[in-house]
């Protein structure tokens, strides 16, 4: 039960036939003693009017996915299965970062009959969004009492990371089919294999002309060359602690995902094979053997759930995992953070591993904020920033270095340049034929 | 205790737009909606609280009797109070004189007395704080035909017999009545060891007479009579011979029968606040209309159901994990503040050269792993500085105080600014081109 404005306003205005009738003490406390009971005699007949919440039946209708910053409708079908006609407020009880606002909205249902309440939402946090409950707050013909009950209607909703780095996606993939033999360079080289024989026509560079095949054929005949193709790539997510601190606002583990996206689409559009691995301690999403379009659904859908841990990650497990996954060639990526020499003991002593059978590249998100720091010299307080900032940009120098030494490659870039920075290291091992 | 019962639940068949087209047993097939509420009935929540409930009354209960026992033998209560069964009380007294057909009225100010009194009236007068001043106590005595006063203080003394005097405690073992007043003839002997009063001047006034006699002129009961408006007035300064406790010791019942059941209406006058005359200007009370108070608490009522009204929950509180917000920068931040607050300027400064000396080999077109001496070199040769110069700011320069240190910073700075512009002049760098900026956002491998 609870009670409206409304009540509290007309007990208010009790104050009236208290002066006007209550000369005296004892009269004006007679009138409002009698000014109560009539008041609360309303407010019971009110209650008792009004229809009941608990025979409402609710049903519900949900997207079962959206991509973090677009806005769903959330169907709710309200049926009155009681005796009365219903006016009431409901309140969709969604998590606050569902982004349904206060989720609360009026509804009139005659008896028997059934009404659609639906509310947009725009969740602002990746994960799954739960709802549990459905409040009814039905009132009376008087507006004074209400009866409230809340029902069980649970739902819930995946909210898949952004992919903001998509519009990256065009530029890479000219650039990759500059590779491919469908445009007019067809050299042979590194990073290509023989592809077809074809008549010569004009244009085509005279040096892959076929000889041996002109003969034979008694027609000019050339050999195409494409990029190879059918090569593994494997991505390895770290989500231990490193990957949940914020960098402009965005966790570490985020910035991953966007880069780990670009690259699996572009991966797939070269026709390469691209596997993913979320681990800290253990597996926390694993995507495998996925191609074309179910590979981006597949990957958006494990990383929904995935968040940081606040273990520490385990590297010596990883050359495993890499192992379980491919135990070809592959070209490795390590999405992890490169901070202070003693945190990076772990990945520098597994690296040896990986880089004997694999080709391996470490990516970082680097704090823009920490190179700006470095270049700020205003007073004492900036200049000492200046330095540790300094101090940082050379701790991430030093074990940069110590990684090319052990034979892997490193890319380092603010959020917003890491997945395209990504990408193009990618092309250009590609193009190099290291894949 | 039992569990509480299941939620109610509403089953119906699901009622949709789609299906209603549909053929009878085909909608019949579709699973039933089902919809449980979470919120309990009444019923529901009597019966889970039903122990706690029960468990509170039985307490309230349990101390209501306690605390009626322990109050029945409480010794406290007003003493002489006609409706006092504690020992200090004298209810006893008063319910014996009501058997014996004595109309007895209870009354606490003078006003009562006045209402309750008829024209052969007994009243007994026990002032114990002195509240009734000379004028009422002349009335009173004037009003009644006979009056009994209990335990006369200075003032009673003065208005009601001027000329009897206080005698101090009674020190002897036993009293008798020795006069000739008939209620103290029947009762024979009093309760000994209490206040007397005396009489020094006891022949000028044949009117007033002395009982229970201690010692030359100190009596514990002083009969005056008024001659002038016929009344009797009857003074007994030791209370204890009313109280419940002593009351039916000696003769001490016999003589409170005799002095209040002469006639058939007896008023038991205690005086209290009420009957303190009213002085200062009117109170607040006094002046506000009689509607104030009632609107005051209507107002406390409707302010409670403001309070229900907005403090009432729209359905439970939803819960949601929050992720951790820790900003990757916040140890270099802390590492700044250990470099300030333990003032090392030498490392600070240390630091920025060995970013300064890093930027100026690629600069100048070094690698990343060039020897000091050679970027000091270069530097110096492109810059057109001295050699030692270039050292200063780069390697020897000490910082001696913070001014100091933003001075080596600047020179750093410098010195960079003045090779990039350098370079960009075209002033023969080693190899690349590279241009100083600000440290690019972007490190992809140097």
């Amino acid at each position: 039960m609870t009670l409206s404005g409304r009540f509290v306003l007309l007990v208010a205005l009790g104050v009236v036939p208290i002066v006007l009738f209550g000369p005296d003490l004892t009269a004006a406390a007679g009138v409002l003693a009698l000014w109560l009971l009539f008041v609360l005699l309303l407010g019971g007949i009110d209650l008792a009017l009004a229809a009941s919440p608990r025979a409402v039946t609710v049903e519900r209708m949900l997207p079962t996915r959206v991509r973090l910053g677009e806005s769903v409708t959330s169907e709710l079908f309200l049926t009155n299965t009681g005796h009365r006609r219903l006016v009431a407020v409901v309140r969709d009880a969604w998590q606050p970062s569902a982004g349904a606002g206060l989720g609360r909205s009026r509804v009139v249902i005659p008896r028997g009959e059934r009404r659609l309440v639906s509310l947009t939402l725009t969740p602002f946090r990746r994960g799954e969004r739960r709802v549990e409950h459905v409040t009814v707050r039905t009132r009376g013909p008087l507006g004074l009492w209400n009866r409230q009950a809340t029902l069980n209607a649970p739902g819930r909703i995946r909210v898949l990371p952004p992919f903001h780095a998509r519009k990256h996606l065009p530029s890479r993939i000219a650039r990759l089919k500059e590779l491919d033999g469908r445009t007019s360079v067809m050299v042979r080289g590194q990073g290509t294999e023989f592809d077809s024989l074809r008549e010569y026509v004009r244009g085509d560079d005279v040096r892959s002309i076929d000889w041996r095949a002109t003969a034979k054929r008694n027609d000019v005949t050339v050999r195409t060359w494409r990029p190879e193709r059918d090569r593994r790539v494997v991505i390895v997510l770290d989500t231990g602690r490193t990957s949940a601190a914020r960098v402009n606002n965005e966790p570490r583990l985020d910035t991953a995902f966007e880069a780990a996206l670009l690259l699996a689409a572009l991966t797939s559009v070269a026709g390469d094979r691209v596997d993913f691995l979320a681990f800290d301690r253990r597996v926390r999403g694993r995507v495998q053997g996925a191609t074309g379009a179910a590979l981006l659904a597949q990957l958006v859908d494990s990383m929904a759930m995935i968040d940081p841990e606040l273990i520490e990650m385990d590297w010596a497990a990883v050359p495993g995992q890499v192992r379980s996954v491919t135990s070809q060639h592959a070209l490795i990526v390590l999405l992890t953070s490169i901070d202070a020499a003693g945190a990076s003991t772990g990945l520098l002593s597994v690296l040896p591993q990986l880089t004997k059978r694999h080709t391996v590249v470490v990516a970082s998100v680097l704090d823009p904020a920490t190179v700006e720091a470095a270049a700020t010299r205003g007073g004492r307080d900036e200049i000492y920033r200046a330095a540790a900032a300094e101090r940082a940009l050379l701790d991430v120098a030093r074990v940069s270095a110590a990684i090319r030494q052990l034979g892997a490659d490193v890319v380092t870039a603010s959020p917003a340049l890491l997945p395209p920075g990504l990408a193009d290291r990618y092309i250009a091992l590609k193009a190099a034929g290291r894949l | 205790m039992s569990r509480p019962r299941l939620e109610s639940q509403t089953v119906i068949a699901a009622r949709n737009g789609r299906t209603s087209g549909e053929v009878g047993g085909v909608a019949a097939a579709r699973d039933p909606i089902v919809t449980t509420v979470a919120t309990p009935t009444l019923r529901a929540l009597l019966r889970r609280f039903s122990f706690w409930v029960v468990a509170a009354i039985s307490i309230v209960a349990v101390a209501s009797v306690a605390v009626f026992l322990s109050g029945a033998n409480n010794a406290a209560g007003r003493a002489l109070a006609g409706d006092n069964a504690a020992p200090a009380g004298s209810m006893a007294l008063v319910e014996v004189l009501r058997q014996q057909g004595v109309a007895v009225t209870l009354a606490d100010s003078l006003a009562e007395v006045r209402d309750a009194i008829g024209s052969d009236s007994t009243v007994l007068l026990y002032d114990e704080n002195g509240y009734l001043d000379g004028d009422q106590l002349t009335e009173l005595t004037a009003l009644a035909a006979r009056t009994v006063v209990v335990a006369p203080d200075f003032l009673t003394l003065q208005a009601v017999a001027a000329t009897v005097g206080f005698g101090g405690v009674s020190k002897m073992e036993s009293l008798t009545a020795g006069c000739s007043v008939p209620a103290a003839i029947r009762a024979e002997e009093l309760l000994p060891g209490g206040d007397t009063l005396s009489l020094p001047n006891r022949d000028g006034h044949p009117l007033i007479t002395g009982c229970f006699a201690s010692g030359a002129d100190t009596y514990s009961l002083v009969q005056v009579s008024n001659d002038t408006t016929g009344g009797i007035v009857t003074l007994v300064p030791d209370a204890r011979v009313f109280n419940n406790e002593n009351v039916a010791g000696y003769g001490n019942a016999a003589l409170a029968l005799g002095l209040l059941g002469p006639s058939d209406s007896l008023v038991w006058y205690l005086p209290t606040l009420a009957d303190l005359p009213r002085t200062g200007p009117p109170s607040l009370a006094e002046l506000t209309p009689g509607w104030v108070s009632p609107a005051l608490v209507l107002l406390v009522f409707a302010a409670a159901a403001a309070a229900f009204w907005r403090g009432r929950r729209f359905g439970p509180l939803v819960a949601e994990n929050l992720p951790v917000t820790v900003k990757a920068s916040e140890t270099m931040e802390g590492r700044a503040r250990l470099y300030a607050r333990s003032n090392a300027r030498l490392r600070a400064l240390d630091a920025l050269r060995v970013g300064a000396v890093q930027r100026l080999a690629r600069t100048v077109g070094l690698g990343r792993l060039a020897h000091l001496e050679d970027v000091i070199g270069s530097v110096a040769l492109i810059t057109g500085r001295a050699p030692d110069e270039v050292r200063r700011v780069l390697v020897d320069a000490f910082p001696r105080s913070d001014a100091q240190l933003m001075a080596f910073s600047e020179d750093l700075q410098a010195l960079e600014q003045a090779t990039s512009q350098a370079v960009r002049a075209g002033a023969v760098p080693a190899s690349a081109t590279h241009e100083f900026v600000s440290p690019p956002a972007e490190r992809m491998d140097p």
